[in-house]
């Protein structure tokens, strides 16, 4: 898993590569707890080519913990095997998910509530 | 269940209140009551305005009714069926044995006339 | 040019009211699915990308659409949220629009298009904005148009409303009753109003009269009438002597013997007047019931493998369990009821005993330590009532019947997939666990997930 940061017009993206699993979910746990991170995170998943539940779990995590500041996680890029995943577990439901990075970006960088 | 005595249209006519549900389970009581009102009249109009739902056994048990006033020369009307009830009537082909009236008074004339 | 088609559940509420076993994109108009007649609407426009949007589950419409190379077409899909407006829902599908212009199909419309007409060149000159609307939805274009010709009305299609069972039936009839189909329909037809589906059985003293459909595989025994206006569905078994007349038989229903369907839709168990929309659910099989499919039982060679590993887990804890149960039950350790639970997806109620072994004192560590907890349970397994590892068996409750619905691999275990993960779940993070497996569950991942839950019940429990 190669987790990636920069931050675009004041909006922190995190870049996924590679495969999201109970190995790897661990990491992008801690990545995200460590990290300064804008209140709005776009997550690029384009080139996430598994995801498991412990995944999934991580992600959810993510975005509960940053709704709690007024902030949350935008998920962008998702390809078919990513979105199934997402399908199965109607975690979709819980997502604003765009299918353009840029997209992603502006929605996060318009919808800042202000702290 | 709640059955009483009308004269007021001339005939002795036995009013049978439905309500709720008539299922197996009460179905078989329905039945051994209308034995007991029997003795009383031969004539009967069932308002089923209260009535909710209906299954096969209800419904059986309904149809028997009627055979049995029909052996002892009377009959059995009904009267303020809704919508739902009137559907299963309808699917089982029941609504074709019965004289069907939009409330109990249409039903209570209707006996008036026939046996003045 | 690309399409997306958007349909919220707020749209399609009524839909999902009165065919509760069928997903609102697939129900079938005619034995058509309704999202195949937007795919064609798309098609004659020249427009072979298309997306489909909803806020809700899609997995269903997926499965049935695949990439849509079926029909030419390249299908997609994509979530949004209830609350996002058109500009939003652009903006999520921002690459997909990209460059190209997009028609928008928005609500639960029906477009009657002809199928021998080229809207191509309509489309392609018509101006950005809305082409036409209704109470329930529009079709609109993005972009500039190419060339610039005057359009007025009237245009070569028009949308209707589609958002009762009245409609529904409306719009069913009238297809049906055409004798030129502007439509393609499923089935084969050699003359008008008459189509037949595959794999049909006919009784010998059965009458089917015009016009009707019927889809594939259905059944129509001796006496039944069938028609004037018919639409049946597929794997449908229309009984003895009964007569259906000016209505629709949805998908896997049966008909029981005797009995006069006349202006109605039947779906299962359901029988609704469609203009005034009642709708009763009738509780005798043999009058109206909904035809399973068997779609999430096990297969042999699956239940032989889960029967073999609760063989196994049993032999294992004989001997413990001859021990320690009748200790554990004369001190009154021992707890065991028994629960109405789910069975499978379409509601079928399973009793389930559930024990309950207290903590404390040697022997209630062992058990526990043991699972022994489940030991009944896993005679279940070998009856072929329950899996080794799948879902944390449902309780019967109103509000959990309304939780089945969303679960659509729901298949109880002894050990569920939660278990199996090392984390302390909360009810959400459950829900995701199961729902991954069970849309995930292979043969012998799942030997793995009931030993890693058999392991981890161990360390939950060692660790109070």
């Amino acid at each position: 898993m190669i987790i990636r940061e920069n931050t675009r017009d004041s909006v922190s993206t995190i870049t996924l590569a590679g495969t999201l699993d109970a190995l790897s979910a661990p990491e992008l746990q801690s990545f995200s707890e460590n990290s300064a991170l804008s209140p709005n995170v776009v997550l690029d998943l384009s080139d996430v080519d598994f995801l498991d539940s412990s995944g999934l779990r991580v992600i959810r995590g993510m975005a509960l913990k940053k709704r709690e500041s007024g902030g949350d996680v935008i998920l962008a890029c998702m390809n078919d095997d990513v979105r199934k995943v997402f399908n199965n577990t109607q975690l979709v439901r819980l997502f604003h998910i765009y299918d353009d990075l840029d997209a992603a970006v502006t929605y996060a960088e318009t919808n800042k509530k202000s702290i | 269940m709640k059955f009483r005595i009308d004269t007021s249209t001339g005939p002795h006519v036995g009013i049978v209140t439905l309500s709720g549900r008539i299922d197996a389970e009460n179905s078989i009581e329905l039945q051994n009551s209308f034995m007991s009102w029997l003795l009383e009249t031969s004539l009967f109009v069932f308002d089923c305005s209260d009535l909710d739902f209906i299954d096969s056994s209800g419904l059986g048990s309904i149809v028997s009714c009627l055979r049995k006033a029909l052996e002892h020369n009377g009959d059995l009307r009904l009267a303020g069926m809704g919508p739902k009830v009137s559907m299963v009537f309808e699917l089982t082909k029941a609504k074709k044995l019965f004289s069907i009236f939009p409330d109990t008074a249409n039903a209570m004339q209707s006996f008036g006339k026939s046996e003045p | 040019m690309k399409t997306l088609i958007v349909i919220r559940e707020k749209d399609c509420q009524w839909a999902r009211a009165f065919f509760p076993d069928m997903h609102p994109f697939l129900l079938t108009i005619c034995n058509k699915p309704y999202v195949e007649f937007l795919v064609d609407f798309s098609l004659l426009s020249g427009i072979r990308q298309i997306r489909l949007l909803s806020d809700g589950p899609l997995g269903e419409v997926e499965e049935y659409c695949e990439n849509g190379s079926r029909w030419g077409a390249e299908i997609s899909y994509a979530s949004i949220q209830s609350g996002d407006d058109m500009q939003t829902v652009l903006a999520k599908n921002k690459r997909f629009c990209a460059e190209e212009r997009c028609m928008i199909i928005n609500g639960m419309v029906f477009i009657n298009y002809g199928k021998q007409a080229d809207y191509n060149a309509f489309i392609a000159a018509f101006p950005s904005g809305e082409i036409l609307s209704c109470s329930c939805g529009s079709l609109m274009l993005t972009g500039n148009p190419s060339g610039t010709r005057n359009i007025s009305p009237p245009y070569p299609f028009t949308l209707s409303c589609f958002d009762s069972p009245g409609l529904y039936y409306r719009l069913s009839s009238d297809i049906l009753n055409d004798a030129v189909s502007p439509y393609v329909l499923p089935g084969y037809n050699n003359e008008p109003l008459c189509h037949i589906g595959r794999n049909v059985v006919i009784g010998k003293s059965a009458e089917i009269i015009k016009p009707v459909i019927l889809g594939d595989n259905v059944q129509i025994l001796g006496g039944a009438v069938v028609g004037p206006g018919a639409i049946i569905g597929s794997n449908v078994i229309i009984d003895r002597n009964s007569s259906v007349i000016h209505s629709v038989v949805i998908d896997h229903t049966y008909i029981g013997e005797q009995l006069e369907v006349e202006k109605k839709i039947v779906s299962g168990n359901m029988l609704i007047e469609p203009e005034s929309g009642v709708s009763l659910a009738i509780e005798d099989p043999h009058l109206l019931t909904g035809i399973r499919k068997s779609g999430a039982s096990l297969s042999f060679i699956q239940y032989a493998v889960q029967a073999l590993a609760a063989l196994f887990i049993l032999v294992l804890l004989l001997i413990p369990f001859l021990f320690l149960f009748p200790v554990l039950k004369l001190r009154g350790k021992w707890m065991q009821h028994n629960e109405d639970c789910y069975a499978d997806i379409s509601g079928k109620i399973l009793n389930l005993s559930v024990t309950a072994i207290e903590r404390g004192g040697l022997f209630g560590s062992i058990a526990i330590f043991l699972s022994l907890d489940r030991f009944f349970q896993l005679f279940r397994v070998l009856a072929g009532q329950i899996a080794i590892i799948g879902s944390t068996p449902l309780r019967v409750s109103p509000e959990n019947r309304e939780h089945l619905k969303r679960m659509p691999g729901y298949r109880p275990g002894v050990f569920s997939y939660a278990e199996a993960e090392a984390w302390p779940v909360d009810h959400d993070d459950k829900a995701i666990i199961e729902r991954f497996y069970t849309a995930h569950s292979a043969l012998f991942q799942d030997i793995l997930m009931t030993v890693k839950a058999f392991v981890n019940r161990i360390h939950e429990k060692s660790t109070p």
